[in-house]
Order: C-alpha cells, then sequence, then structure tokens
C-alpha cells in the first residue's frame, strides 16, 4: 500500500507540464480519491514533495484529502497556513479542471477562519481563488457569497467592494460549480455589505435579484433579503414598489404572508405619521430583534423626519422653524435647525436658514448642468448604457441562436414568425 | 501539517508601517487608510496578528482624513476590546469619530484639541482640523442668511471675538445689538468651457443611437 500514494505523488510530478497532461492528471486524480482518502495521515508528508505553484492540480487534491473530516485546533491551523499559501500561488489553468474540488478546499478555509474566530485572515486568499476560479470578472462564483460572509462578520464592509464592484453577467454552473443556494446567498451579504457602507441604492439591487430569481418554491434566503428589502425601501424611497413583473409567482403568492409584520410597517409609514410608526416599530420590536433588523428599524423613524421636512420644501417658499418642529413632531425650533443644516450639507434639500427671525427659506436645486463637472458625469453614464446595451444585444443574440430555445419556440408556436420591429 | 511557512510575515508587517509613517511624513493623508486596511488584511492573512506597535489612532483618523466616517465606524468595531481600554490616544481619537457622526460641531473642535497628540498623530489631526474649519465654513454659508455670534463661534470653533473678526474680514456684517451676523454669499465661479473631446463623444452618442 506504500507504492499506491508515492505513485499518486509520481503521478503528479510527472503529469504537471503540459495542458493536456494536466487534463490526463485530472482524470488519474480523480480516481485515486479513494486511495488518498486511506492514507490521509500521510498525506501530509507526500505534500513536501509537491510544489503548490507548479503542481497545483495534485496538490490540491492533496490538501483536500488532508483536511478532510474534524481538525484539532493546532491542525487547523496550519491548514490554514497551507490553504492561504496554496490560494496565493496555485496556477489558475490547473485548478480551473477539478473546481469542484477547488470550490470544497476554499469553504473549508472559511469554515475553519470562522471556527477559529478569525474571518479576516481568510479574505486576502479567498479573494485571490476568486479571481483565479473565475473566467472573467463577469462569472459568478460559489465563493463570492463567502467571501462577502466574511467581510461582513470581520467588518471589512469596504474588502466587499473589491468583489461587488464588478457587474455579473455569466451563470455557469459547469465553469463555476456554482448552485442557485450560492447566488442566492451572493444576492443577501451582497445586500447587507451595501447597508453597511449606506449604499442604499445598491443594496436594493442586490435584494431584488434575491427576490426575483427563478424558483419554484420559497427560500428563507429570498424572505430574509425581503424583509430587509421592505426597510431598506422605506429608508431610501419612502415606499415599498410592487413586485417587478419576472418574480417567481411562488414568491409572490407567499412572501407577503412571511413577513406580516415588515408590511404594517410599510403601511404606517404611507401615512408620514412619525408617532405611529415609531409606535410600530416598537410594538413588532420583538420580531426586529429576532431578525437582526433593528437598527434598519431605527433607520425607517429617521428617515421619516427627513422626508417629511422634504415635503414641506414642495409646499412653501418660507416657514418658520418653530413651525416645522411642529409639523415634523420635532421637539422644538433649534432641532428642526439641525436637522435642516444637516440636509443641507447632504444636499437633500436646498434652503437657507435666517437665525434672526427663526425662518427657513426654501430653493430650488441650483444646479444648471451647464458645468463641465456635470457633463463629465453625464458622460460616463451614457458610455455605461451604452456598453449595457451592447452587452444585451449580444446575450439576445445568443438567445436567438440556442438550439434549446428555438426548439421550445418552435413547438409552442409552429408557425410564428418575428414580428419586423415597428418604427413609431 | 508540513509545509513551509513564509518566515518573512513579521518583517512585511513592519516594512508596511513603516511606509504608513513615510505617508504621514510626506502629508500624503488620503492614502493612510487603504494602505493599513490593506496591511490589516495581509497581516491577518499571515496569522501572525495584529503587532502591539499597529497604529490603531492613525488607522481610526485615517479613514477620517478621506472623508469616510463609515469606514473608521467599523475600523473601531474590529479593534480589539483591551487596546480600546488600553490606549488614552485611540480612545481620544474616537471622540472626534463620535462628535462627527452625531454633528456636534462645537464638540469636533474642542475633541481635536483637547489631546496632547503624538508627533505622527498631531500631523493627521492637523489635517482633519484644517479640512474641517473649510467644510463648516462653506457649509454657514450656503446654509444660513443670518447667525447668532455664539452659534457661529461654536460651528469654528472660535470664540467670539475671534468669530467677528475672522467673518468681518469676509464681507459678513454684525449687528451688535442682536449679536446676529449677516452672511455675505459666495460667488462662486465654475468652469463651463468644453473641449473637443466633448464633439467627439456626441458624435459616437448619436452612433449608437442610430445603430
Amino acid at each position: 500500500m506504500m507504492d499506491s500514494l508515492d505513485a499518486v505523488v509520481a503521478q503528479v510530478q510527472a503529469l504537471s507540464g503540459s495542458a493536456d497532461d494536466c487534463v490526463h492528471l485530472a482524470g488519474l486524480l480523480k480516481q485515486s480519491e479513494q486511495v488518498l482518502q486511506v492514507h490521509a495521515p500521510r498525506v501530509g508528508y507526500a505534500l513536501q514533495a509537491l510544489d503548490p505553484a507548479k503542481h497545483s492540480l495534485g496538490y490540491l487534491y492533496l490538501l483536500e484529502a488532508h483536511s478532510a473530516g474534524t481538525l484539532s485546533r493546532e491542525l487547523a491551523g496550519s491548514f490554514l497556513v497551507a490553504a492561504t499559501n496554496f490560494l496565493t500561488v496555485c496556477s489558475a489553468d490547473q485548478i480551473r479542471l477539478a473546481i469542484d474540488k477547488f470550490n470544497i478546499l476554499c469553504r473549508r478555509l472559511k469554515d475553519h477562519a470562522m471556527q477559529m474566530m478569525e474571518p479576516s485572515s481568510a479574505l486576502l486568499p479567498l479573494y485571490a481563488a476568486i479571481r483565479k476560479s473565475q473566467p472573467s470578472s463577469e462569472y459568478l462564483t460559489p465563493l463570492h457569497a463567502d467571501y462577502l460572509l466574511l467581510c461582513l462578520l470581520s467588518k471589512c464592509y469596504k474588502a466587499g467592494l473589491k468583489i461587488l464592484e464588478d457587474d455579473i453577467f455569466e451563470i455557469d454552473q459547469k465553469r463555476t460549480g456554482l448552485i442557485p443556494r450560492d447566488f442566492l446567498l451572493h444576492c443577501y451579504y451582497g445586500g447587507m455589505v451595501y447597508i453597511g457602507l449606506k449604499r442604499f441604492g445598491k443594496a436594493l439591487e442586490f435584494f431584488q435579484h434575491a427576490i426575483t430569481a427563478p424558483a419554484t418554491v420559497l427560500n428563507a434566503i429570498t424572505i430574509a433579503a425581503y424583509k430587509k428589502f421592505v426597510l431598506v425601501c422605506l429608508i431610501h424611497n419612502g415606499q415599498v414598489p410592487p413586485f417587478p413583473k419576472y418574480t417567481p409567482s411562488v414568491v409572490q403568492r407567499n412572501l407577503k404572508s412571511c413577513a406580516q409584520d415588515y408590511f404594517d410597517l410599510a403601511n404606517l409609514y404611507n401615512s408620514r405619521n412619525i408617532t405611529d410608526v415609531k409606535r410600530c416599530v416598537h410594538a413588532h420590536e420583538d420580531v426586529f430583534k429576532n431578525d437582526t433588523n433593528m437598527g434598519l428599524a431605527n433607520q425607517v423613524i429617521a428617515s421619516l423626519y427627513k422626508r417629511n421636512i422634504q415635503r414641506l420644501t414642495q409646499t412653501y417658499l418660507t416657514l418658520s422653524l418653530q413651525d416645522i418642529a411642529e409639523t415634523v413632531q420635532l421637539e422644538g425650533p433649534k432641532e428642526a435647525e439641525l436637522h435642516i443644516l444637516q440636509m443641507i450639507q447632504d444636499g437633500e434639500i436646498f434652503a437657507t436658514i435666517n437665525q434672526r427671525d427663526g425662518m427657513v427659506s426654501f430653493q430650488e436645486d441650483p444646479e444648471q448642468y451647464n458645468t463641465r463637472k456635470m457633463a463629465n458625469k453625464l458622460d460616463s453614464e451614457i458610455q455605461n448604457i451604452i456598453r449595457l446595451a451592447k452587452k444585451l444585444t449580444s446575450v439576445d443574440e445568443q438567445v436567438l441562436c440556442d438550439q434549446n430555445y428555438l426548439s421550445k419556440i418552435g413547438k409552442d408556436r409552429p408557425r410564428s414568425v418575428r414580428p419586423l420591429p415597428s418604427f413609431g | 501539517m508540513a509545509v513551509a511557512v513564509n518566515g518573512s510575515v513579521g518583517s512585511s508587517t513592519a516594512a508596511g508601517l513603516s511606509s504608513v509613517f513615510e505617508a504621514i511624513k510626506l502629508q500624503r493623508f488620503t492614502e493612510l487608510a487603504d494602505l493599513l486596511d490593506n496591511l490589516e488584511l495581509e497581516t491577518a492573512a499571515s496569522g501572525s496578528g495584529i503587532p502591539p506597535e499597529w497604529p490603531y489612532a492613525i488607522h481610526l483618523l485615517a479613514h477620517v482624513v478621506a472623508d469616510d466616517l463609515n469606514s473608521a465606524r467599523f475600523v473601531w468595531k474590529r479593534m480589539p476590546a483591551p487596546v480600546k481600554q488600553n490606549n488614552p490616544e485611540l480612545a481620544a481619537a474616537w471622540k472626534i469619530v463620535k462628535c462627527l457622526w452625531n454633528h456636534e460641531h462645537a464638540a469636533v473642535h474642542e475633541a481635536l484639541r483637547s489631546y496632547s497628540w503624538s508627533p505622527e498623530v498631531q500631523q493627521v489631526v492637523s489635517a482633519i482640523a484644517e479640512d474641517y474649519s473649510r467644510k463648516v465654513l462653506k457649509l454657514l454659508y450656503t446654509a444660513y442668511s443670518t447667525i447668532s455670534v455664539s452659534d457661529a463661534a461654536g460651528f469654528l470653533g472660535m470664540t467670539e471675538q475671534e468669530v467677528i473678526n475672522y467673518t468681518m474680514q469676509h464681507g459678513w456684517t454684525l449687528d451688535p445689538v442682536a449679536k446676529m451676523l449677516t452672511v455675505c454669499p459666495i460667488v462662486t465661479t465654475v468652469e463651463q468651457k468644453t473641449d473637443a473631446s466633448q464633439l467627439q463623444s456626441l458624435t459616437e452618442y448619436v452612433f449608437h443611437l442610430e445603430h
């Protein structure tokens, strides 16, 4: 039996050169899994004979076999070191030949880092792993969600942006080993990272992806995402939009009953009455706390003050601080002044405060859209849209040429002809 | 598990920290936040742990200089509890962040001044103070038509006499009876010129729309 493990090592050493050799090696290693399992305790020594950068594929199999099962704290520690080093130096081409194995190894790294209460230690190696397992930055991998979870746990929110800022266009189960759960978790954790960074618009986008993802059953992740979605909608837009048309019907039918407390709050928010909203948050406190949404619920209350002040600017040209305080239910003119000052600073309203008379005069947005800065901004927005439109056209063409799509269309509507686009 | 560990890990943290102090010396304060955040992650990945000489106060204030209070908040949350309790300079730095977060304008100036900072931290604090005063003055210009002397003094972290002298230089007028300052609005000029490149991109847009 001694020979079999040595034989595997020898194969790895011999077949890690050309691309063809590596493909061949991938097949051999798959058959050797049992041998590696049997010899798991000795694999550690065999690893020493391999170079993680040159023999990445073999190293991956051996390291995975060696770290399977429960590890002692000491072994877990040295596994973290070995895996970190491996993920940093390994060859992307080689590990993509065994993407499932690679994903298992990365998940194990995440689990051990969490168990050892050092989530931040796995951030850089996992980031390297994501980049190596992606065919391009447009691909989502199962590691995305793990990475974001570690960002949340270690409170390194900004580190999450490194992958969140890449737009995802490709979902490829074969090449990345992605399953639906990975996608949902990516949306959920991504939304949470954006909440932490107070970029609520982006957070909504992510939660919406989780809610509208194709589904035949209701998923717990979708429900959790929807609860946060409702609160962030109130903070950011002041209302909850209806479901988009492409939301799966099972989600549309059942989601509301799973988040009734959140709906109550959204309905009351519509009344714009701060006392009612406060009372509602208080009444549902246990639910919000249980869902770890209490912080967001409090931000919902704070947002209502702002929203009510903003509504005043649409009706009045000047108003006394006293009147504002009364209408918006703030404690007094001083508090109203601080709120308004803050909103002016954040560019949420345009107004000047006259302390002598205790009056505020509201103004129009002074932006004339004629500065060079604004022109540049518009420019980059248009560029983005053009890029997106091109992407969309190419995806559309891909679908039109897809064999499955064509045969389905053919069956459903045998004589249908695509109507010519009309120009109006 | 017998795998060679990169032995130079501890020294790479030290090298990273020296580049942090180099950046402070060169007054490149806005680079500090990324430098320290990255170094923090590298140190964590190496498994060697954050060294005791880690510049916690600078790490916190680096995000303030970069105008990112939110990240400063998370840096604080990441710090181990014993460090927070036993580092008076860090506590003083955290007070600045807290006051900024809660928009307590007068208290910000107080927090910036009330500690005798170590030389490196002092440089960062000075940069924050300068930046903050400039921002607050700009805010007063846009948000107020008249403001009481005492409030203006609080906002700018000056005594009442100082603030009167200072604002009069900027053309503001004082009503000595009511102790009210009338703000003299600033006329800002913005660059409006366009260049040939804009014409080029317009051409591209039209091309895109037609195809």
